[in-house]
């Protein structure tokens, strides 16, 4: 449309009903007549605002010679012949068309500035109506509401028609607004993950197939049992397909099958798990790098423009440098015309993600190298159910004490501390890490007993991993504010508990997170409610 | 059974058989052959274990014991193992750099050759945007949600208060020339320390500006975020006014704690009168007044409830001066994990949980490039957690704090969120989505996003105007 510099949009208007002068004209006239973006008119177009009762009006052409009312032009000018009036009359004055240009009359529209007009007076009246109307039109078999009756009526053509459902339960009538959901969906990438774990094997054989036909015979097969979705796939699927014969079809069969097999073979020892991590970190050869073919040229055809010119221009290079192996021969120049929809790409990509993200969550299970997060998880639990942590820090630091030399005064501090430890096992949980905070939260003070603080607050740091693990070992929960939240109070519980005033604390330390942790939501929902 | 010792001394009363790796407790000063039994996981979790104690030795200044941690540790740690061991390598090095500290002289001699590297750091920064994608996503988001506030603006105005990629500013540059009102006037001011990486990204935006024809400025600032001055920045009237900041806000928040702790009545009652100052609602100040209220009455010495902000006179003035400027947008990303906790503990703690996200996420996105996941692990990575660990006061940096403090923090100053747009929220699922092997999601929390790996939430986005009545 426009390019260089920016214009100004200088015009005002006056009062409504008025028809208004023009915005700065600047000379860029158009060869042929193209729709413009909605809400960004034509500048040397004129300027109307017209009022909402004027706008609404359905009489608006209005004989001047017997003042009746009609909805449309042409049949005022069809009355108006009846009239017989002389011949100059009847024709249109055919001074030149100004463009014209309308602006919403309510004043927190955006439409209400004069540079986001719109074009069409049809078009302005049923914006009107829709955003700032009321909704008189009411469809049966939803109830949903309408104020413009060209909306109802192609609503209810297609209410009920053609759905598209997703697993979690939410109905959809549009295809893009389905896919965009199911990208996002939570329950559909745990189903997700529950399929593809349960059938593991199958699908690999199952893809293997599929995948080697599609290579030698571009067909509309399905991808990796990913038989939930749709049709949509095809363009991906042919795309591949290129990619693959771009390969050249025979280095991407051996490679496939090669990795296949592997995936097999380790299938056959205990876990199914195994292959989770041949997915993860071996599988090196065809398929992450097809992946990253295919993610890098998404990143170049999609909308985004720019990261996908990062990733081509810049760090293409930077790929090479840093010795990963992609195959930047792939080139997949071809890809961006096959892939038509970007809500596909999303889900191919979801699909094979889903695929490697699973399996790297099944390697929490198995024995095989753990994630670090899942390490954590597993210490937390098993700080949690362990019978008798003092005594497992009290045996170790005996001997530490034994070690160190240090005399059997303090080896019996050892034994007296573990003994209360033993009590404050007993006792509750906000005791416990109270006790921590006051001999551990304080670095140095203890430095005289050190073993005897070392001792308390290693068992109520137990106690505190207990409370925590409680939380982490359930992720979903952890999205929640009140979660953290919870968290966040018992820690701060123990700073208020400090120095040594814990029989008085813990009720009003408790009082006051509740208070506050309320409040905070109140205070911030108030916030979020002005907005 | 108790355990084998090599030099004879036994172990007391070991009642405990039963848990699976007490049989296999350390004895003294031996590398004892039952480290090489240990499988991976076993190894995992001895390793926590053995942090999380040496971290309480060295809290507690039992530096006989810590030491005795530590070595046990480096047994078992190694910067090129897996995971856990990667990660326990790091974190020992930063405990043991905070129990260095404690003789300041062999500290200093210790680290009186090193010479760091710029080039080094920018490609560390560089090999990070590349492989993992939350600052390809913060980019994203950022220059969505600037594009849309300036919306119809002529003249606009960014401030990058740590300008290190050129790709997230190319990346607007495009954004903005297609605009279809045409592309504004665009001035870019960044800030960083080493004038060398400015002149880096002076180059390359400039060269993308003129290829696109977009009239564009920018303005370099070579000095530290904690001494810029904002009036100085050259902000004039009606310029539409944007503030980016990437990973480095925190900063700010370095603040000598003792004296913190010590006067935190007066903090409470100064950000009660910055309250004032900015004439919000008057329910939302009652609420938040009575809560500091409540504090203050209840303990004069306290300086934590769940809402507190550890004030940090540095955070305050730079905010209040962002907010004098009137910025129509400031987008902030930052580490989402409470990494400010004011005891060892606490940080080590919640470290732990982050930085095993945070490699478990690098390693599946570089598990092929190991000298580059090196690098990143080191220098970026190993840094930050040195800076949390070892480091107090004021020279304690990588300050992070959780998205509801954050949130707490700017409200207080004057700001009020921004709703990122359905556009953005589709882009950044997309661009997430089709990262690296997957795994990568994010949610939406306060209207803010949170970016995450396999559902731990690692980073978050929000976007902040000057809340005006």
């Amino acid at each position: 449309m426009m390019s260089g510099e920016s214009f100004s949009v200088a015009s005002s208007i006056g009062g409504f009903g008025q028809e208004v002068q023009n915005t700065n004209p600047n000379p860029n006239p158009a060869a042929k007549k193209k729709r413009n973006l909605p809400g960004t008119p034509d500048p040397d177009a004129e300027v109307i605002a017209l009022s909402p009762k004027t706008l609404m009006a359905t009489n608006r052409f209005v004989c001047e010679i017997c003042n009746k009312g009609f909805q449309r032009d042409q049949n005022l000018q069809l009355h108006r012949r009846g009239h017989n009036l002389p011949w100059k009359l009847r024709q249109r004055t055919n001074k030149e068309v100004r463009k014209k240009v309308y602006i919403c009359p309510e004043k927190t529209c955006v439409h209400h500035d004069p540079s986001r007009a719109l074009g069409d007076l049809t078009g302005i009246k049923k914006h009107f109506s829709r955003k700032h109307g009321e909704k008189k039109w009411k469809c049966e078999k939803c109830s949903k509401k309408y104020a413009v009756q060209s909306d109802w009526k192609a609503h209810s053509k297609t209410c009920g028609t053609r759905e598209y459902k997703c697993d979690c339960g939410t109905l959809f009538s549009r295809k893009d607004s389905f896919i965009t959901h199911r990208a996002f969906c939570d329950a559909l990438a745990d189903e997700s993950a529950r399929l593809t774990s349960l059938a593991a094997a199958n699908n690999l054989n199952f893809g293997n197939d599929s995948m080697n036909d599609t290579v030698i015979n571009p067909q509309p097969g399905l991808p990796l049992g990913a038989s939930q979705f749709g049709s949509g796939f095809r363009p991906e699927l042919s795309g591949m397909a290129i990619n693959g014969n771009s390969l050249g079809v025979d280095q991407q069969k051996p490679r496939l099958s090669l990795w296949l097999n592997q995936a097999n073979s380790q299938l056959n020892p205990t876990d199914m798990m195994g292959n989770s991590h041949l997915y993860a970190s071996s599988s090196s050869t065809a398929f992450p790098e097809m992946m990253q073919a295919v993610s890098g040229n998404l990143f170049g055809s999609s909308s985004m423009p720019n990261f996908g010119n990062f990733n081509n221009q810049q760090f293409q290079g930077f790929d090479k440098s840093v010795s990963t192996s992609t195959n930047a021969s792939l080139s997949l120049s071809a890809l961006p015309h096959e892939m038509k929809e970007e809500g596909n790409k999303g889900n191919l990509v979801e699909t094979l993600s889903s695929l490697y993200s699973d399996s790297q969550k099944k390697q929490s299970k198995p024995s095989m190298p753990m994630s670090a997060t899942a390490l954590l998880q597993k210490a937390a639990q098993m700080g949690s159910t362990t019978s008798n942590p003092s005594s497992i820090f009290g045996n170790s630091f005996g001997v530490m004490s034994s070690s160190s030399s240090n005399t059997t005064t303090s080896f019996n501090t050892v034994n007296q501390n573990r003994n209360e430890l033993h009590q404050a096992l007993q006792n509750s949980k906000q005791q416990a890490a109270e006790n921590f905070t006051a001999s551990g939260s304080v670095d140095g003070m203890l430095r005289s007993s050190n073993l005897s603080s070392l001792t308390t607050s290693t068992n109520s740091f137990d106690q505190l991993m207990m409370q925590t693990s409680g939380k982490q070992s359930d992720p979903v929960a952890l999205k929640n504010h009140p979660g953290s939240n919870a968290i966040e109070n018992s820690l701060t519980r123990d700073f208020l508990g400090m120095g040594g005033r814990e029989s008085q604390r813990p009720f009003l330390a408790q009082e006051l997170a509740k208070f506050a942790s309320m409040s905070s939501a109140m205070g911030l929902s108030q916030f979020t409610g002005n907005h | 059974m108790a355990a084998v010792q090599e030099d004879g001394s036994s172990v007391t009363s070991s009642s405990h058989e039963s848990s699976p790796w007490m049989r296999r407790s350390p004895g003294l000063g031996s590398p004892s052959p039952w480290i090489r039994e240990l499988g991976s996981e076993e190894r995992g979790l001895c390793l926590i274990r053995l942090l999380q104690e040496c971290a309480v030795h060295v809290g507690t200044g039992s530096m006989e014991n810590a030491n005795l941690g530590l070595e046990h540790i480096s047994h078992l740690a190694s910067p090129d193992g897996d995971t856990m061991q990667r990660i326990a390598a790091y974190f020992t090095q930063a405990l043991a750099d905070r129990m260095l500290k404690g003789w300041p002289g062999l500290h200093k001699a210790l680290n009186s050759t090193k010479l760091s590297s710029v080039s080094e750091e920018v490609l560390v920064q560089k090999l990070f945007f590349e492989f993992c994608p939350f600052l390809k996503v913060a980019y994203l988001i950022t220059n969505q949600a600037i594009i849309e506030a300036m919306e119809g603006e002529k003249v606009v105005h960014i401030i990058d208060l740590y300008s290190i990629e050129p790709a997230q500013w190319i990346n607007l540059l495009q954004m903005i020339s297609a605009r279809p009102e045409g592309p504004p006037h665009l001035k870019i001011t960044g800030i960083h320390e080493q004038k060398g990486v400015l002149e880096q990204m002076a180059l390359q935006l400039v060269e993308e500006a003129d290829r696109l024809d977009i009239p564009f400025q920018f303005n370099p600032i070579v000095c530290k975020l904690e001494n810029l001055d904002l009036e100085s920045l050259g902000v004039k009237t009606g310029e539409a006014l944007a503030v980016s900041s990437i990973l480095k806000l925190h900063s700010l928040l370095a603040t000598d704690d003792d004296m913190l702790r010590r006067d935190s009545p007066v903090a409470l009652k100064n950000l009660q009168k910055v309250f004032h100052n900015r004439q919000r609602p008057l329910r939302e100040f009652l609420d938040k007044d009575l809560i500091n209220l409540y504090l203050a009455s209840l303990d004069s010495t306290s300086t934590s409830s769940p809402l507190s902000l550890c004030a940090s006179p540095k955070m305050e003035s730079f905010l209040s001066s962002l907010w004098s400027l009137s910025p129509k947008l400031m987008v902030i990303t930052e580490q989402e994990a409470d990494h400010n906790g004011f005891t060892l503990m606490e940080r080590v703690k919640k470290a732990l949980n982050f930085y095993a996200a945070l490699f478990d996420c690098l390693d599946s996105a570089v598990s092929r490039a190991p000298i580059e996941r090196h690098k990143i692990e080191k220098m970026l990575f190993g840094e930050e957690i040195k800076n949390i660990i070892a480091c107090e006061g004021a020279e304690r940096k990588d300050r992070h704090e959780k998205l509801e403090k954050w949130i707490s923090r700017l409200e207080l100053a004057g700001f009020g969120r921004v709703p990122f747009s359905y556009y953005s929220r589709l882009q950044a699922g997309r661009l997430l989505q089709i990262s690296n092997y997957g795994g990568y999601n994010f949610k939406e929390e306060n209207g803010c996003f949170v970016i995450c790996w396999k559902s731990i939430p690692l980073f978050s986005v929000s976007a902040w105007r000057r809340w005006s009545n």
